[in-house]
C-alpha cells in the first residue's frame, strides 16, 4: 500500500523509489542466509524430521531382446543411492550408465541383462541404499520401438488417421451448414460449445490423475492450474486481438477468426491425445488395434463438425486453402503429440499438455457462448442451444466408448 | 506410512565396542572355513544370465572375504564334563548393517551381527550369559532347550543399560537357537535378535567339518515383508565367497530357521543327498536333499560329498533364493 502511495507521490516513478522496492528482497535474501546458518538448531525446537521417503520414480522401463533399461530419477530433495536391482522380485546384477547416488531430480539409466517373456506381465524394482523398494509393474513385456524412421513414420501415420482425417471429413459437413437455419446453426454452435466442455473436462481429469502419479517435488494441483491458465489467458489473448481486427463492432468472434479458436482449442486437445496413445503404446499399456484407431476417428470426426459451424455464418466465407489450414491447426498435432509420447514419455510434459487442453477448450467454449449471446437468433436458454449443448457431449459420450 | 518407523534407531550406537566384549572362542584355525573366495568368475565380456552371473566376484553382495567365519564356524566342541562353567558375553547394540549389496538395515543385534554369535555348550555344562542391553529398546534373550522359568527370558525384561545373568545347565544335547522375547515380538525378533545355540552330547559326534547356518530374512521398507533373505546375515555372500569343503570328510551344518513373516524357509542342495537329524537331539535321521523349516526350527545335516566341484545350496523357495538365499560348497579333493 505504501509503495503504491510512494508511486502516486512520484508520478513516473525515480531511481530512488525504484531501488527501495528491492528492499524487501534484499532483507529476505539476510533473513534465509541466517536461517540456513542457524536453521538446524530453530527446527531441533520442534521436534526431529522424519527421515525421507527414499523412493525413486521410475520413469521408464524398455525392453531390447536380452535386456531390459529402467530410467529412474531422484524425485527428493535429499540424495539418493541405487541399492539393488530387482526383477519380478529377483535380485539381478545390473550396470548404470550414469551415477549410482543421484541428486534431487537426476536421473540414471539402469540397464538389466534380462531374459524376460515376451507379452507377459514383469515388475521392475529398484531399491535404494536405506531399504526403500520402489516398483512398477508393466502389464506385458513388448520389445520397445527404437526412434527409427519406420516408428517416425508409424506414429506419424496414426497420427495423421486420428487427426487429420476425421476433422477433414468433419468439415465436409460445411455446405450443408451453409443451407441451415440460422437457429439451426446456433444449436449446432452451441453443440460445438457442448464437445468443447467434454474434451476440457476429460483433459482436465486426465492432467489431474496423471498428476498424482508423479513424484510430489514436482507434482501438485499446482501444475495443472499453470497448464490451464498459461493456455486459456494466451487464447483470450489472441482472441482480442483477433476480435480487434475484426470488422463488426460486435465484440464477439465469428466466422474465420471463431473457427480459427476453435481449432486451436482441438488442436492443443489432439496434441495431448496423441501424446497419450503414443506413451500408452510404447509403455505396452494400450494394444493399438483397427478396432481403436477407427473409434478414435469416429470420436474425432464430431472436432470437424465444430469447426465448420462458425464458418457456416451467412455472411462469412471461407477459402479452401483457409480451410486446410483450419483442418492442420486443429489435426496435425495429433503427429507431434504421438512422437513425444511415443519416444519420450514424460509424465510432467504429460501433465502440462492436459492442463493446456483443458485451459484452450474451456476458453473457446466461453468464445462460442459469447458468439450465441450476441450473434445467435435464439437465446441462450432456448431449446435450440440448450438441446446442441447437450447433444454434443452426449455424442462425445457415445463415440467415446469406442476409443476406451 | 509404515516405512518411518523402519529407522528409529540410533545411528551412533556404539557398534565397536563389541568385540572385546564377546568371549566366544574364536576358532583357532578357520581351516574348515574357507571363505577364501575360489575365484570362480569366469571373465566373460558380454552380459552373462543365469546363476553363471551369480557366483564369485561379480555377485551382488556385501562384505569381504572371511567376514562371517565367526559366524560360519562354531566354537570349538569340548569333552562332556557335567558342571564345567561356560561363560558367554552378549551385548545388544543398534547398528546399520549392509545387509545386502548397497542396502543398509536398521538392525537391533546381539554382538553387532545378524544373527548374534554361536553359543555352544556341552550337554550338563552350566552355562552363564552375561547380558547388557546396549540398545535403544529393552530386550531379553531367550533360550529353547529345557531351563527353570526365571531363566526363559520372557520375564525379565532388561531396559537399555541394564544387565542380566542367565544361569542354566546346557540342555538336552541338539541345535538350538535364542532370540528376544521382548514385545512386540515380531519387532524384535525380525530386527536381528536372534543366533545359533549347540549343545553337544555326552558322546561326542564324530569329527568333522563343522558350520553353522542361520536363516533369515530382512524387511528393509516396513511394509511385513522381506526383501532379502539370507544365511548368516548377509545376502548372496556365499556365491560370492563360496564354502571350501573336503571331499574327504563329512560336512555337519548346524540349520536353522529364524526368518519372519514368511512361513517357513528350506534348504536343498544340489548333487547330493544328506542325513537330516530333526534338532538333532537323537539318532534318527531322514536320507534326502531338501528340508523345510518353520520358523524356530532347527536340526543338523550331515554331508558325505561323492563328487568334488561346485554344488549350489538354497532354499527352494525360488523368490528366496532370488533374494539372496543361496551360495556354493567348492567341494575339493
Amino acid at each position: 500500500m505504501e509503495s503504491t502511495a510512494a508511486a502516486a507521490r512520484a508520478p513516473g516513478g525515480s531511481a530512488r523509489w525504484r531501488l527501495l522496492a528491492l528492499v524487501p528482497i534484499v532483507l529476505l535474501v539476510g533473513a534465509v542466509g541466517l536461517f540456513a546458518t542457524a536453521g538446524d538448531s530453530l527446527l531441533d525446537l520442534v521436534g526431529r524430521n522424519p527421515p525421507p521417503a527414499d523412493e525413486f520414480d521410475i520413469r521408464r522401463v524398455s525392453f531390447d531382446p536380452g535386456e531390459i533399461r529402467i530410467r529412474v530419477t531422484n524425485p527428493q530433495r535429499e540424495e539418493l543411492t541405487i541399492g539393488t536391482v530387482t526383477v519380478d522380485d529377483a535380485i539381478v546384477p545390473f550396470s548404470l550408465d550414469g551415477p549410482r547416488t543421484l541428486k534431487r531430480l537426476r536421473s540414471t539409466t539402469i540397464r538389466v541383462a534380462y531374459d524376460w517373456v515376451e507379452g507377459d506381465p514383469i515388475s521392475v524394482g529398484v531399491t535404494s541404499s536405506s531399504g526403500i523398494q520402489t516398483t512398477q509393474a508393466i502389464a506385458a513385456a513388448v520389445e520397445t520401438p527404437g526412434a527409427s524412421g519406420r516408428s517416425v513414420l508409424g506414429y506419424a501415420a496414426i497420427g495423421f488417421l486420428v487427426g487429420i482425417v476425421p476433422i477433414s471429413l468433419g468439415l465436409l459437413w460445411l455446405p450443408s451448414l451453409r443451407r441451415a437455419d440460422p437457429r439451426w446453426l446456433a444449436a449446432f454452435m452451441a453443440l460445438t460449445a457442448g464437445l468443447l466442455t467434454f474434451l476440457g473436462v476429460e483433459a482436465l481429469s486426465e492432467a489431474f490423475s496423471l498428476q498424482a502419479g508423479l513424484p510430489g517435488g514436482v507434482g501438485g494441483a499446482g501444475l495443472v492450474l499453470l497448464g490451464v491458465a498459461v493456455s486459456y489467458l494466451s487464447l483470450t489473448f489472441l482472441s482480442s486481438h483477433l476480435a480487434r481486427r475484426s470488422r463488426d463492432g460486435s465484440g464477439a468472434l465469428g466466422g474465420l477468426a471463431l473457427a480459427t479458436l476453435v481449432a486451436i482449442g482441438i488442436g492443443v486437445h489432439n496434441l495431448g491425445e496423441g501424446l497419450a496413445i503414443g506413451s500408452s503404446f510404447a509403455l505396452g499399456e494400450l494394444t493399438l488395434g483397427t478396432f481403436l484407431i477407427v473409434g478414435f476417428m469416429i470420436h474425432n470426426i464430431t472436432e470437424g463438425l465444430g469447426i465448420a459451424a462458425p464458418v457456416a455464418e451467412r455472411g462469412h466465407s471461407a477459402s479452401l486453402p483457409a480451410l486446410f489450414g483450419l483442418v492442420v491447426l486443429a489435426g496435425a498435432p495429433t503427429i507431434p503429440g504421438a512422437w513425444i509420447g511415443g519416444f519420450l514419455a514424460n509424465d510432467v510434459l504429460g501433465v502440462l499438455f492436459f492442463a493446456a487442453a483443458a485451459g484452450a477448450a474451456l476458453e473457446v467454449v466461453v468464445e462460442v457462448t459469447r458468439f450465441i449471446i450476441r450473434r445467435a437468433p435464439v437465446p441462450l436458454s432456448s431449446g435450440y442451444v440448450i438441446g446442441g449443448f447437450v447433444s454434443g457431449i452426449a455424442i462425445m459420450y457415445v463415440t467415446g466408448l469406442l476409443a476406451a | 506410512m509404515t516405512k518411518f518407523s523402519r529407522r528409529d534407531v540410533l545411528l551412533g550406537a556404539a557398534p565397536f565396542a563389541i568385540a572385546p566384549l564377546c568371549k566366544l572362542a574364536l576358532p583357532g584355525d578357520a581351516q574348515l572355513a574357507s571363505a577364501r573366495a575360489p575365484m570362480t568368475h569366469r571373465g566373460h565380456e558380454h552380459a552373462v544370465l543365469g546363476h553363471a552371473a551369480m557366483i564369485g566376484a561379480d555377485v551382488p553382495a556385501p562384505g569381504g572375504p572371511h567376514e562371517l567365519d565367526r559366524l560360519l564356524v562354531p566354537p570349538p566342541v569340548l569333552p562332556h564334563r557335567p558342571g564345567r562353567l561356560r561363560e558367554y558375553d552378549v551385548v545388544a547394540v543398534d547398528r546399520e548393517l549392509e545387509v545386502a549389496s548397497g542396502v543398509t538395515f536398521a538392525a537391533w543385534t546381539y554382538n553387532g551381527t545378524v544373527p548374534g554369535p554361536v553359543i555352544r555348550a556341552t550337554e550338563d555344562d552350566r552355562l552363564r550369559v552375561k547380558f547388557t542391553n546396549g540398545g535403544s529398546h529393552p530386550h531379553t534373550i531367550h533360550f529353547h532347550g529345557i531351563h527353570p522359568s526365571n531363566m526363559d527370558g520372557v520375564f525379565e525384561i532388561v531396559a537399555p543399560g541394564q544387565s542380566f545373568t542367565y544361569d542354566f545347565q546346557a540342555r538336552p544335547y541338539g541345535l538350538h537357537l535364542y532370540h528376544c522375547h521382548t514385545t512386540p515380538l515380531k519387532k524384535h525378533i525380525h530386527k536381528g535378535l536372534y543366533g545359533a545355540f549347540i549343545v553337544d552330547p555326552p558322546k561326542p559326534r564324530k569329527p568333522a567339518q563343522e558350520l553353522v547356518m542361520v536363516m533369515n530374512g530382512y524387511d528393509t521398507d516396513g511394509d511385513g515383508e522381506n526383501n532379502f533373505y539370507s544365511v548368516n546375515g548377509l545376502a548372496f555372500y556365499y556365491a560370492k565367497y563360496p564354502i571350501r569343503v573336503r571331499r574327504s570328510e563329512t560336512v555337519r551344518i548346524y540349520l536353522a530357521n529364524l526368518t519372519e513373516f514368511d512361513l517357513i524357509n528350506s534348504f536343498h542342495l544340489h548333487g547330493e543327498f544328506f542325513r537330516y537329524y530333526p534338532t538333532g537331539s537323537t539318532d534318527q535321521f531322514e536320507y534326502t536333499d531338501t528340508v523345510m523349516l518353520c520358523q524356530g526350527q532347527r536340526g543338523i545335516i550331515e554331508i558325505d560329498f561323492h563328487n568334488a566341484g561346485q554344488f549350489m545350496f538354497h532354499a527352494h523357495q525360488s523368490e528366496f533364493t532370488e533374494l539372496g538365499w543361496m551360495g556354493f560348497f567348492d567341494v575339493v579333493d
